[in-house]
C-alpha cells in the first residue's frame, strides 16, 4: 500500500512538472488504516537562525477585487501567516493547521483521513502571537504549491525568521483544499474547478500577483516599523513559484525572487527582468529538460540569476511534505533524498539568496558548487 | 454499455483562432470488428489505453496500418494518393515515380502496389517522407467521409506561454452568413492593427483561422461601417497572449435576478461545475431563471451533455444513438441529478456542435426551454471507436450516428433556434448583445 502512494506523489510530480498540475492527481488508494504502527505526530526541523521565532495569523479583505473563484464573493479574503523573530524565548507552539484542514487536506490529496489529527498536530518551533523583535526586518514572501496550504512552508518559514527575517506566507483562498477564513469558514479548493481550463495557470499566477500586491499594502500599513518593504522577496514552490515571478513582474516592490520547481506561466516583458531570481529545482528541471519554461524564461532573466538543480530532490523536498510523509502514510521515493536533508537544502540555498539579496551579505554558497552540498548542481550562468 | 454514448474528440478553436484545444472526451470503445479480409497478421486495430504517448514520425507503416484498420476500397488508395500528388504539386515539385499504381481489387496487394510506389516517391525526397505519409493518410481519412478523423496533437510554438493564442487575433462572424464581421479582437496582429468588433471583412486572401505553424500573411480589406472608412491591412499569424479570465469553459455571473452561464466545451466535470456556480450564485436570492450560453461551444462529452439536461428535464431519453442497421440505443437523462427548478433559455450559435447540439436539440425537443440565436453548426459525429495509430496519434472511426430526441437527424441540419436573433456588425460595434437581450426579456415574461 505504502510503495502505490508513492507511486501517485510520483504521478503527480510528473504530471506537474510536464506542466498539466492536476489538481487531484489520479485518485491513489486510501492508506486506510493499513500501516501496522501509525507514526505519532512530527516535529519539525529546528530553524537554524539563533532568534526565538513568533507567529501570527492575519485575515486580510481586500474589497477592490472579486474572489477569483467564486463568483458570489464580491471581495477577496486572504489569510496571511506572519513568522518574525520574537522577543524572547518559550510559550506554547503555534499550531500547524486546524484539524478540520488537515482533514481537509488529506481527503482531497486522496490520503487517508485517519491521519488528520496526526497531522495537525505536527509541532512547530514558533509561539503564536509572541512579541515581536526587531526593527525595519526584510521581508520574505512564501507562496505555496496549488492545492497545499502555506503552512506547508512551515520549515521554511521558521528558519528565515530565525534568521532575522519577516515571512508571511499567503493562503491563497479558494487555491487550497482548506483555508480558514475570518469568520471561521473553511473554504475549498474551488480553483480546482478550473484546472484544466486553457489559462488556467496563467490566470492564478497574475491573481496570487495581485494577492501578493495587496499583502505588501497591508503590511506596510500595519506593520511600519517591524517590517522593510523596500527590502522585499519572495519565494514559492511549484506554482507558488511560478506566482514569484508573475509578483516580480507586476510588482517592483518584489526586489528578488525564488521559484521552487514550479513550471513558470507569467509573460516576463521583452525589456527582460533584471532584479535577482533564483531557480532553484529537482532534474526533472535541468536545462533543455522536459518543461521548456524555465528555458524560457532563463533568456529573459537579465540581472543576477542562478539555476540550481537538487539530485535527488522531488517535487515536494522545497516543502514539508517528506518530513510528514511517515505521519501521513506517505513512503518515501526510491532514491529521493532523506527529507531532513531535503529540508537542509532548501534553507541554506534560499537564506543564502536572501541574506545577499535583501541584505548585501557575501554569499559564497551561491558562487559555484561546494563540497559540503554535493547535491547541488549549477546550470547555465 | 455505460451511458457515455457518443464518444467525440472535437477541435475546439479557442477564441476562434487560437490554438486547438484536444477536448478528449471519455469514449466507449466497442471491440474493434477484426480487419476485413486481407488484413495482415498482426495489424492492430486497438484503441488507445492510457495516456497518450509522445507522437512519433508518421511513416508509410502508420499509412499501412490505418488502412488495414478501415472499411477498404480501391477508392481509398486514390484518394491518398491524390492528396499525396497535390502535396507535391503545391510546392513546385513533380516526379516521374507519382503516377497511380494499377489496382487490382485485392487488399493486399493493392497495398503492396501502393507502398512501392511511394517508397520509389519517398527514395527521391528523403526528407520529405513523414510529410508526404501524414499526406496520404489525411487524403484517405477525408474520403471516408462523415466523422472519421486523424487526430494529431496540435503542435505549438515553442516559446508560446499557457493560454496563449496563435493566429490573427480575431474572431469573426458564421461565414455562412454574410457579412462577415469581426465579432472579437482577442489580442496578436488584429489587436496591433486597432481592428474592432463591428469591421466588415469585405475580402482575404488567406486563411483567417490560421493554425500553428502556418504564418502566412492574410490581406484583409475592411470596412468600419459607423464611419464609412475602407482600408485594408496585412496581418501575419504570430503566438500573442489573452486574457486568461475569458478562456474560462464554465464562467457564470448574475444579471440582475438572472444566472448567465457561459460554456465554451463539454469537458470532463463541466455539467457539476456549471451546475455548482448557479447554486453558488442563487444562494440567498430568488432568481427568475438560468441563461445558458452555448454560442461557441464546441462540444466534448456528451455525458456532461446528457448531466447538465438532467438538471432540466427527468424521466426523458436526450438522444439516440443508432447503427448502421438502424438499432438504436437511447441516452436517458440521470435522474439522480437534482432539477434546479428554475426557467432555462439558451443561447445557440453555428459555433454550437457536437454534445452542444446534442444539448440543443434535447432542449428544443423535450421543451426544456428556448433556444434564442442562429441554428446550430449541425456537426454531430455520434459515436464512434478509436483506432491507436503507431505513431500515438488516433484514428477516430464512426460507429453510430446522432439523433435528437424526436428522431431527427443534426448532422448535417443544426438544430434551428426557436427565436431567431442573428447577430449584426452595427450590434458587435456598439458592444449589444441582442441574443442576450432576448433571453432575459423571456425569462422576465
Amino acid at each position: 500500500m505504502r510503495r502505490l502512494l508513492a507511486a501517485a506523489i510520483l504521478a503527480a510530480t510528473t504530471l506537474v512538472t510536464t506542466g498539466l498540475t492536476a489538481c487531484s492527481a489520479p485518485e491513489p488508494p486510501r492508506a486506510a488504516a493499513s500501516s501496522a504502527a501509525p507514526a505519532g505526530p512530527v516535529t519539525l526541523p529546528a530553524p537554524t537562525g539563533g532568534r526565538p521565532v513568533g507567529s501570527t495569523v492575519l485575515h486580510l479583505t481586500d474589497a477592490s477585487r472579486p474572489d477569483p473563484w467564486d463568483e458570489s464573493m464580491r471581495a477577496r479574503e486572504l489569510r496571511v501567516t506572519l513568522w518574525y523573530p520574537a522577543e524572547k524565548r518559550g510559550g506554547p507552539p503555534a499550531p500547524y493547521m486546524s484539524p478540520e484542514e488537515a482533514e481537509l487536506l488529506l481527503a482531497g490529496s486522496g490520503l487517508a483521513v485517519t491521519r488528520a489529527e496526526t497531522l495537525s498536530g505536527t509541532r512547530t518551533h514558533s509561539v503564536r502571537d509572541a512579541g515581536p523583535a526587531g526593527r525595519g526586518l526584510p521581508l520574505v514572501v512564501l507562496s505555496p504549491g496549488f492545492t497545499k496550504p502555506a503552512s506547508t512552508l512551515t520549515s521554511l518559514a521558521e528558519d528565515l525568521a530565525s534568521r532575522g527575517y519577516a515571512v508571511a506566507a499567503i493562503d491563497h483562498t479558494h487555491e487550497s483544499h482548506a483555508t480558514t477564513l475570518a469568520d471561521g469558514r473553511v473554504a475549498g479548493c474551488l480553483a480546482c474547478d478550473f484546472s484544466d481550463d486553457p489559462g488556467f495557470r496563467a490566470g492564478l499566477v497574475q491573481g496570487r500577483a495581485a494577492d501578493v500586491s495587496f499583502v505588501l499594502d497591508r503590511l506596510a500599513a500595519t506593520y511600519p516599523g517591524l517590517i522593510d518593504l523596500g527590502r522585499t522577496g519572495m519565494a514559492g514552490q511549484s506554482i507558488g513559484g511560478a506566482a514569484a515571478v508573475a509578483a516580480m513582474v507586476a510588482d517592483p516592490r518584489v526586489r528578488a525572487g525564488i521559484d521552487l520547481d514550479g513550471t513558470t506561466h507569467a509573460r516576463v516583458p521583452a525589456r527582460g527582468l533584471s532584479r535577482p531570481f533564483l531557480f532553484l529545482g529537482t532534474p526533472e528541471h535541468v536545462p533543455g529538460g522536459p518543461d521548456h519554461s524555465w528555458d524560457r524564461d532563463w533568456k529573459a532573466l537579465t540581472g543576477w540569476r542562478r539555476w540550481l538543480v537538487v539530485a535527488g530532490a522531488e517535487h515536494q523536498t522545497f516543502t514539508d511534505i517528506p518530513l510528514l510523509a511517515d505521519a501521513i502514510g506517505l513512503d518515501p521515493l526510491p532514491g529521493m533524498l532523506p527529507a531532513a536533508r531535503g529540508a537542509e537544502l532548501t534553507r541554506a540555498y534560499v537564506a543564502a539568496f536572501f541574506d545577499l539579496h535583501l541584505r548585501g551579505r557575501r554569499q559564497p554558497l551561491l558562487d559555484g558548487p561546494s563540497p559540503r552540498h554535493p547535491e547541488v548542481t549549477f546550470g547555465p550562468q | 454499455m455505460n451511458a457515455v454514448k457518443i464518444a467525440v474528440r472535437i477541435a475546439v478553436r479557442i477564441g476562434g483562432a487560437g490554438l486547438v484545444l484536444l477536448l478528449a472526451a471519455a469514449c466507449t470503445a466497442p471491440a474493434p470488428p477484426r480487419g476485413e479480409a486481407g488484413t495482415p497478421a498482426g495489424t492492430a486495430c486497438a484503441p488507445p489505453q492510457g495516456p497518450p504517448e509522445p507522437e512519433t514520425p508518421t511513416t508509410i507503416d502508420v499509412v499501412e496500418q490505418a488502412y488495414f484498420c478501415v472499411p477498404g476500397t480501391p477508392e481509398l488508395l486514390t484518394a491518398g494518393f491524390a492528396a499525396l500528388v497535390r502535396r507535391l504539386n503545391r510546392d513546385g515539385r513533380d516526379l516521374p515515380e507519382a503516377a497511380m499504381p494499377a489496382l487490382t481489387g485485392d487488399r493486399a496487394a493493392d497495398w503492396a502496389a501502393f507502398e512501392t510506389r511511394f517508397r520509389a516517391i519517398g527514395d527521391r525526397l528523403p526528407a520529405r517522407r513523414e510529410e508526404l505519409a501524414a499526406a496520404v493518410l489525411e487524403g484517405m481519412v477525408a474520403a471516408l467521409g462523415g466523422h472519421a478523423r486523424w487526430e494529431r496533437r496540435p503542435r505549438v510554438p515553442p516559446d508560446h506561454h499557457d493560454g496563449d493564442g496563435y493566429g490573427l487575433g480575431l474572431r469573426t462572424s458564421d461565414p455562412a452568413l454574410p457579412p462577415l464581421f469581426v465579432t472579437a479582437v482577442d489580442g496578436g496582429p488584429a489587436r496591433a492593427a486597432g481592428l474592432r468588433p463591428g469591421d466588415v471583412v469585405e475580402s482575404a486572401d488567406g486563411e483567417i483561422d490560421a493554425v500553428y505553424p502556418d504564418a502566412r500573411p492574410v490581406r484583409l480589406r475592411l470596412l468600419r461601417p459607423d464611419t464609412g472608412r475602407r482600408w485594408s491591412v496585412t496581418l501575419t499569424p504570430g503566438v500573442y497572449p489573452r486574457d486568461p479570465a475569458g478562456l474560462r469553459v464554465v464562467r457564470a455571473e448574475l444579471l440582475g435576478d438572472v444566472v448567465h452561464v457561459r460554456m465554451t466545451g463539454f469537458p470532463p466535470g463541466a455539467a457539476d461545475r456549471a451546475l455548482r456556480a448557479v447554486a453558488r450564485l442563487r444562494a440567498g436570492r430568488t432568481a427568475a431563471g438560468v441563461v445558458l450560453d452555448l454560442r461557441g461551444n464546441g462540444g466534448g462529452s456528451s455525458a456532461e451533455a446528457t448531466r447538465l439536461l438532467s438538471a432540466f428535464v427527468h424521466g426523458a431519453v436526450t438522444a439516440y444513438l443508432c447503427a448502421p442497421d438502424g438499432a438504436c440505443e437511447s441516452d436517458w437523462t440521470d435522474d439522480t441529478v437534482a432539477l434546479l427548478g428554475l426557467p432555462l433559455v439558451v443561447l445557440v450559435d453555428h459555433g454550437c456542435a457536437a454534445a452542444c447540439e446534442h444539448v440543443a436539440s434535447a432542449v428544443r425537443d423535450l421543451r426544456a426551454g428556448p433556444l434564442v440565436g442562429t441554428r446550430t453548426a449541425g456537426a454531430v459525429p455520434g459515436a464512434s471507436r478509436q483506432v491507436l495509430l503507431r505513431d500515438n496519434t488516433v484514428l477516430s472511426l464512426p460507429t453510430r450516428h446522432h439523433l435528437g430526441p424526436g428522431r431527427e437527424v443534426v448532422d448535417g441540419i443544426g438544430v434551428p433556434p426557436d427565436h431567431h436573433v442573428p447577430p449584426t456588425a452595427r450590434d458587435a460595434a456598439a458592444g449589444r448583445d441582442l441574443a442576450l437581450d432576448r433571453a432575459l426579456t423571456l425569462l422576465h415574461q
